[in-house]
């Protein structure tokens, strides 16, 4: 039998019970629905991030805290604690002083490091207000950029010299539709001095940024002039204190960048770069999508018990058929080849009436939330489908209707020609 | 063209074991119209499965056109049985949601016939029956004459060289029983259409220019009878 005509076959022989067809096609439907949206669920969630935190780029920087370990003596989660008498002193669980560094530790964990071009420590500044050309006052949100780490920008450029910002999209719209004309005004940035009062500081705006998780609302100064503010705002009779710093690597070099990472944790430090976070990010999200796609999995599971049922009635039924066809000569790989087919086929439509109702599902919710909740998280979609997963999704689910047809396929290439025409 | 030697099956149920076929011999020519008799459990439907290759031998060798059997694959004797034997039986196993066309063509289907020697052979097989005004119909429309009749044209299309007949009018009237009867040994005159007929119907035996009489697994008898077809 040529390969066409055992589909078609098999597609005849599907119609030939309308109703059972359908049902089961339901069933699989039912799985194939749940699993397209849970999987649309965890693309989405993924699109949003990656849209978020795209704009903060940096493929040479590693950024360097220190590792903290878990309180001594902590209680287990859920496990009550014992009251003790106190005997004056205050015990501190944690110390927050534990994870600054100061500059000579800094200038310590650094040592000996090769490929290194720059150090830049976490400045630590805030700033009240900021006006452009001399205009309206807006609360001021400010941070710095590291040398090695740069913030993509809508209009004008990233930071490349002292003196300069970049503005969040957000205040730039406000400030002028034309974003680009702020470009190369000037901005006004006033910061409160340890003594409470005000000092300005001009500033020339060279780009806008593209949003983003921390981009929407900050303003971003360069390096020379975070270490002003910083240095204005520190109280001098404490020594400088960091967070955390920045390493900059003359190039990008995967094994030089793993070596000083490498060397860095055996001192004691947390050292990622930007993608190293990014991949946290998306593998927490990986495994979320894993874990909703498994509730799917367990529809199809019970769906494919339908195919499975729904075959084992077929083979019986057409025992005195199969006999025929085997006495006319049809191998037993074509029997099984028109009973896998017919399988499949469930499956196949299935998962295509599935994706296409899940697709279509999704992209309604998608709508209505962006209306509810449109300004709060601009740009999100809670279900994203990409063409590679929904084929996948239809592989995947006509491979599992494949697997369950085998043993009422195996049943029906099994039959005995001689027996089976005499079937009752 | 058929050979059997020293034919034996042995069918075990239940650990007993019971001898369906006694070492038959049988030698059918080519054109020859053959009736095999008996009752049932004589071993006559047993010695035309074996003849047909749809069952395999405990014992003894069948030959056709000279070469053994038993020596060949599976897929080698699907491949004999849908292009050298066409089969009747006495139920008709038709397609009753399909078409005539769709239920005579199954063979050639298997086969992996070309669409256009597909429609060709199977119009001729239709016409051969005196179908061909049906060809559209669904097989379940028709009368049980024309069942069988649908049914011997899916035996003849390709172009067998032996038809297997088993209780051919087994469910037929005695008048479209007999409309069947003159149309299988019509392809067997014409044609040339090697036939092996099996029934208990002594009428039927007797048209044949071959009996064999069958009992107990064994050829108790048998008769030739010249000039008496027809």
């Amino acid at each position: 039998m040529k390969t066409w005509d055992l589909v078609k076959t098999a597609n005849r022989n599907l119609f030939r019970n309308k109703l059972r067809t359908f049902l089961t096609v339901l069933a699989i439907f039912v799985g194939a629905f749940t699993l397209t949206m849970t999987n649309g669920v965890g693309d989405g969630m993924r699109d949003y991030v990656e849209s978020q935190v795209k704009n903060i780029e940096g493929d040479r920087a590693i950024i360097v805290r220190k590792k903290v370990d878990r309180p001594q003596g902590g209680a287990r989660a859920g496990t009550p604690q014992e009251y003790k008498e106190s005997n004056g002193e205050e015990e501190l669980e944690f110390d927050p002083n534990t994870i600054l560094m100061t500059q000579p530790q800094i200038d310590a964990a650094v040592r000996g490091l090769e490929g290194i071009k720059s150090i830049t420590p976490r400045y630590n500044f805030k700033a009240e207000y900021i006006s452009v050309n001399g205009g309206k006052k807006y609360k001021a949100d400010l941070a710095s950029l590291s040398e090695g780490i740069t913030a993509k920008t809508d209009a004008g450029t990233g930071l490349n010299g002292d003196g300069q910002i970049v503005i969040p999209s957000g205040l730039a719209k406000t400030l002028d539709q034309n974003i680009a004309g702020l470009i190369g005004k000037t901005a006004t940035v006033g910061y409160k001095l340890p003594d409470g009062s005000i000092k300005t500081l001009d500033l020339k705006v060279v780009g806008v940024a593209t949003k983003g998780f921390m981009t929407n609302y900050s303003s971003f100064v360069d390096t020379a002039t975070a270490r002003k503010l910083h240095d204005d705002q520190k109280n001098a009779s404490v020594p400088d204190q960091f967070i955390a710093f920045t390493v900059q690597m003359e190039t990008n070099d995967a094994a030089k960048i793993n070596a000083v990472k490498k060397a860095l944790s055996e001192k004691g430090f947390e050292a990622d770069t930007i993608a190293d976070n990014e991949k946290r990010t998306y593998d927490a999200i990986g495994i979320f999508k894993t874990g909703m796609n498994l509730f799917a999995m367990v529809a199809l599971l019970a769906a494919s018990f339908g195919i499975i049922n729904t075959l084992v009635i077929a083979v019986l039924e057409r025992t005195k058929e199969i006999g025929l066809q085997k006495a006319l000569g049809m191998g037993r790989g074509k029997i099984f080849a028109i009973f896998s087919l017919e399988s499949v086929l469930i499956g196949f439509w299935g998962a295509l009436l599935g994706a296409l109702g899940g697709i279509a599902a999704g992209l309604i919710t998608n709508k209505v939330l962006v209306k509810v909740y449109a300004e709060s998280f601009e740009g999100f979609s809670l279900f994203a489908f990409k063409p590679f997963s929904i084929a996948g999704i239809m592989l995947l689910v006509c491979g599992i209707a494949f697997i369950a047809g085998v043993m009422p396929a195996l049943r029906a290439s099994r039959l005995n020609p001689i027996e089976s025409l005499r079937y009752e | 063209m058929l050979e059997a030697r020293d034919l034996s099956k042995t069918y075990t149920s239940d650990g007993v074991d019971y001898e369906a076929l006694k070492a038959v011999d049988l030698s059918i020519g080519q054109g020859d119209c053959l009736a095999i008799v008996g009752k049932s459990g004589s071993g006559k439907s047993t010695l035309m499965h074996l003849l047909a290759c749809l069952d395999a031998p405990t014992k003894g060798r069948v030959f056709i056109d000279g070469n053994d059997t038993s020596s060949l694959s599976e897929r080698s004797k699907n491949t004999l049985r849908n292009e050298k034997f066409g089969f009747v039986f006495q139920q008709f196993f038709l397609n009753g949601r399909d078409t005539v066309f769709d239920n005579v063509v199954l063979p050639m289907r298997i086969r992996g016939a070309s669409s256009s020697q597909i429609n060709a052979e199977t119009t001729a097989a239709l016409s051969a029956v005196g179908l061909e005004d049906k060809i559209n119909k669904k097989a379940k429309d028709l009368s049980g004459g024309e069942k069988q009749r649908v049914c011997i044209a899916r035996a003849l299309v390709g172009g067998p060289q032996i038809i297997f007949a088993d209780e051919p009018t087994g469910n037929l009237d005695s008048n479209t029983g007999a409309a069947v009867e003159n149309l299988l040994f019509d392809l067997n005159r014409e044609k040339g259409i090697t036939l092996v007929v099996v029934t208990h119907d002594d009428e039927l035996a007797r048209r044949c220019n071959r009996v064999i009489e069958m009992k107990d697994g064994r050829i108790v008898a048998e008769h030739r009878m010249e000039a008496t077809a027809g």
